[in-house]
């Protein structure tokens, strides 16, 4: 019998006993408690602790066979075991997180975590050309692309794929080749520590002194002045003596809104490639890496159902994962499939919750450098065309505004509202550097 | 029932039990103790479900008898009256408490109202220990467990039963220690190896209790535990689930080893965090060359501060971060007069011991800096 009926069937028995017994006894005695199993009309009922146990076979029973018996009059017995696993709280997320000193480490030399390791990266369509780039790039180290640019939405493994690089210089290199990853809010702390503590050599140092400098998440240097000169000159002289730089961001360079000129000029010298949202095939391998990664099995069902479910972040893939494997090991079984789409669908409610217009025009203006007023003026600037265009489609496709409303909105009447999401409808999949910026501008709106 | 006893042995007894007496119970009967003069003795016995604890009472059985009472009130009176000699006598469902210049009537609840107390069914094979020995134990491990109740497993001390020692193992994530009971200090007649889990509240409730000289047996079933003395018996559920697969996080060996008073030490951390902020971090850095250690924290609001202490050192130039909480919470179970303190990376935890001590370590995580 499935464990949904087994649970149902027993909350009617409690509702009848609830009849029968005080308050206080039933809430002590008998709320937790579930039928765990019927095997050859024998029930076998799951309590916490012996007192349960002992008090429940001496003094109730009777009753509480009389009303297993009025669902079902067949029962010949009923067992007891104590097992409190069925009752234990339901865990919050929070210590789904590893803590510290039970998980992997990071290599302090080189900032490296070994967890993100080629065996375990998927390659497919969606980042085939950042990987034969990467393979080259190991094969001849601060020769080949130099400098290698990244980019990628949140969760399509750039972090994964620039440390697997360096993981895999480290490894075929030994201690000849030293790589140093760091994601670049380290970076920009580090300088501002040796800007208070008068230590900027340490940092120099630090930095310049290696073959192969991996920095994550470039984006988050720009407009930061002193960090971006720091950087400048740490690029500069790495260059020039060869060494490999390898830099991720969530964006190509010329869409990184307050980066200095010569910064920009200068990722774009090297070779920019960007990784996109991985395919439902690659989906399938990333879970059952993840699978193996952790010694564990999974219905093959369930696997290609998330896949299905989940298009886009690989991180929201593996939290799905750790959730079900979370709940899979505390039950003790395999979930159902009803199951499986519950966590799913509860996890992905909370990442996409319904937006309103203003964070739209926010999150617009944002990405493009205009003011709110521009956005929504009728001023027929050239560069508030594309910006007008993506609020339309956005505002008819996240926050489901009819036409009339966005023309009013707009100040435009509804045809031009309807040509302008249809356009930009048409041009997302056939320009990627437009499906790139909604894809950022969307981010942006669900990050909030 | 008629029972005559000494305040003095009541009090002791009923000590004993109320710890685990549960005023906010929605079963009005856990509220109440029951006292059990059935037998050859006087037994009390009070419970909450998941521990119960019985005491035996010393004392005279003029009629044999049982019955549960009211323990809030039953204790209040014990506690302040005046002579020794008292008689407790249950004349229908009231209870007569009579001393030469005092006497009380209380309301009993019916005793078949009153939780069945489990048994254990393995009464064979028991653990003999020192109550002494286990306390030093218990004292020294359980600073580390875990204090919420999110993850039971490590709101639980790992009891390692491994016939030539026992191991007591604690952790919360970012401490943890073991301490090692050789098998010449307990007794055992258990063949096999085996691990459980002991609730924390268990082994405070335990701790409380247990005096030094109290001659401890340790009985094990399937999901409980029963400690059992001359005194008192407390039985109680086994946490289910499994301990984390702590080995690979103990530290084997170090890049630096320092060894120093820990007095000093434990002066030095508690003046200068005085300094720290909210991450309660103090820099332990070392200087080989000079032989010293410095500690110092500082503070953006307040300042900062630097103590110095002479120390023996081995090893490379170190300087980590810890939560100053837990460096205390470690030193403070070191007996000896010197310690020694292992560093690893930065980022890789550290261990504190009495120097050459093999029963007992601590190990902590740095913090890790920005």
């Amino acid at each position: 019998m499935e464990k949904e009926e087994l649970k149902n069937l027993w909350k009617k028995v409690l509702g009848v006993l609830e009849l029968q017994i005080s308050k206080p006894n039933f809430v002590t005695w008998l709320k937790n408690s579930a039928l765990i199993e019927i095997k050859n009309d024998v029930w076998v009922i799951a309590l916490p602790n012996n007192f349960a146990k002992e008090w429940i076979e001496n003094k109730y029973l009777k009753i509480i066979l009389n009303a297993c018996r009025e669902e079902n009059p067949f029962v010949k017995k009923i067992e007891f075991v104590v097992d409190d696993k069925y009752f234990q709280k339901e865990k919050s997320d929070e210590i789904l997180e590893e803590k510290p000193l039970l998980s992997f480490r990071v290599d302090p030399e080189t900032g490296l975590n070994p967890r993100y390791s080629l065996k375990s990266f998927v390659v497919g369509s969606s980042n085939e050309l950042a990987y034969n780039a990467g393979m080259a790039i190991i094969k001849e180290v601060g020769i080949k692309y130099n400098p290698f640019f990244v980019y990628g939405g949140v969760g399509v493994g750039k972090t994964h794929f620039i440390q697997m690089i360096g993981n895999e210089i480290l490894r075929i290199y030994k201690n000849k080749i030293k790589p140093r990853y760091v994601p670049s809010e380290k970076f920009t702390n580090d300088i501002v520590w040796a800007i208070r503590n008068k230590r900027m050599d340490d940092i120099k140092k630090k930095y310049r002194d290696v073959d192969v400098l991996i920095i994550d998440d470039i984006q988050f240097i720009g407009g930061k002045e002193k960090t971006e000169e720091e950087f400048f000159h740490t690029f500069n002289s790495l260059y020039q003596n060869n060494k490999q730089i390898i830099i991720s961001s969530d964006r190509p360079p010329q869409s990184i809104p307050v980066l200095e000129e010569r910064l920009r000029s200068r990722f774009e010298g090297g070779l920019i490639v960007d990784i996109s949202y991985p395919d439902y095939e690659m989906r399938v391998a990333i879970i059952k890496n993840k699978l193996q990664e952790r010694n564990k099995n999974l219905n093959e069902e369930i696997i290609h159902f998330i896949a299905k479910k989940i298009k886009r972040n690989i991180r929201e893939i593996e939290g799905v994962l750790n959730k079900i494997l979370f709940y899979q090991e505390n039950k003790g079984r395999e979930l159902s499939f009803n199951e499986t789409e519950e966590i799913i669908n509860k996890t992905i409610e909370g990442i996409y919750k319904k937006v309103d217009e203003e964070q739209i025009i926010k999150a617009i203006s944002k990405f493009f450098n205009i003011s709110e007023e521009e956005l929504l003026s009728r001023k027929r600037n050239k560069n508030l065309v594309e910006p007008r265009q993506i609020f339309i489609y956005l505002l008819r496709e996240l926050a489901g505004a009819p036409y009339t409303y966005i023309a009013k909105k707009t100040g435009r009447d509804h045809t031009t509202a309807i040509h302008a999401y249809k356009k930009i409808e048409e041009e997302i999949n056939k320009n990627s550097k437009l499906y790139d910026k909604i894809l950022l501008i969307k981010e942006s709106i669900f990050k909030e | 029932m008629k029972l005559v006893v000494t305040k003095t042995n009541l009090k002791n007894c009923l000590k004993v039990i109320e710890g685990v007496i549960k005023n906010d119970a929605n079963l009005s009967i856990l509220k109440n103790i029951l006292i059990d003069a059935d037998g050859d003795e006087i037994k009390l016995t009070s419970t909450n479900l998941e521990i119960a604890i019985t005491s035996v009472l010393n004392g005279k059985i003029l009629e044999k008898g049982k019955t549960t009472v009211l323990f809030d009130v039953f204790f209040n009176i014990i506690n302040n009256l005046q002579l020794e000699r008292l008689n407790l006598n249950l004349i229908d469902s009231k209870i007569e408490l009579i001393t030469d210049n005092y006497s009380a009537i209380l309301n009993t609840q019916p005793v078949d109202e009153f939780p069945i107390i489990p048994k254990i069914k393995n009464d064979k094979e028991f653990i003999e220990i020192k109550g002494g020995i286990l306390k030093e134990a218990i004292n020294q491990i359980i600073s580390s467990a875990q204090t919420t109740e999110t993850r039971p497993e490590l709101n639980s001390v790992l009891f390692l039963f491994n016939i030539e020692n026992i191991k007591l193992t604690t952790t919360d994530g970012i401490r943890l220690s073991e301490k090692t009971i050789p098998n010449t200090q307990f007794e055992s007649n258990f063949e096999n190896k085996f691990n459980i889990l002991i609730p924390l509240k268990t082994i405070n409730e335990l701790n409380k209790i247990l005096n030094e000289d109290d001659v401890l047996k340790i009985f094990i079933d399937e999901n409980q535990i029963l400690f059992k003395t001359q005194r008192f018996e407390l039985i109680s559920r086994l946490t289910s689930g499994s301990f984390p697969d702590y080995e690979a996080v103990v530290p084997k060996e170090f890049k630096t080893e320092i060894v120093l008073n820990k007095e000093e030490l434990i002066s030095a951390i508690k003046l200068t965090s005085i300094f720290t902020n909210k991450t309660m971090g103090i820099n332990i850095k070392t200087n080989i060359n000079k032989k010293i250690i410095e500690i110092f924290s500082q503070n953006q609001t307040i300042g900062e501060n630097k103590y110095i202490l002479q120390s023996k050192i081995k090893g490379e130039e170190k300087e980590i971060i810890f939560n100053w909480k837990y460096l205390l919470d470690g030193l403070k179970n070191i007996k000896t007069e010197e310690v020694f303190l292992g560093l690893n990376e930065e980022n890789k935890p550290a261990l504190i011991k009495a120097p050459g001590d093999n029963y007992y370590f601590y190990i902590l995580m740095p913090i890790l800096s920005v």
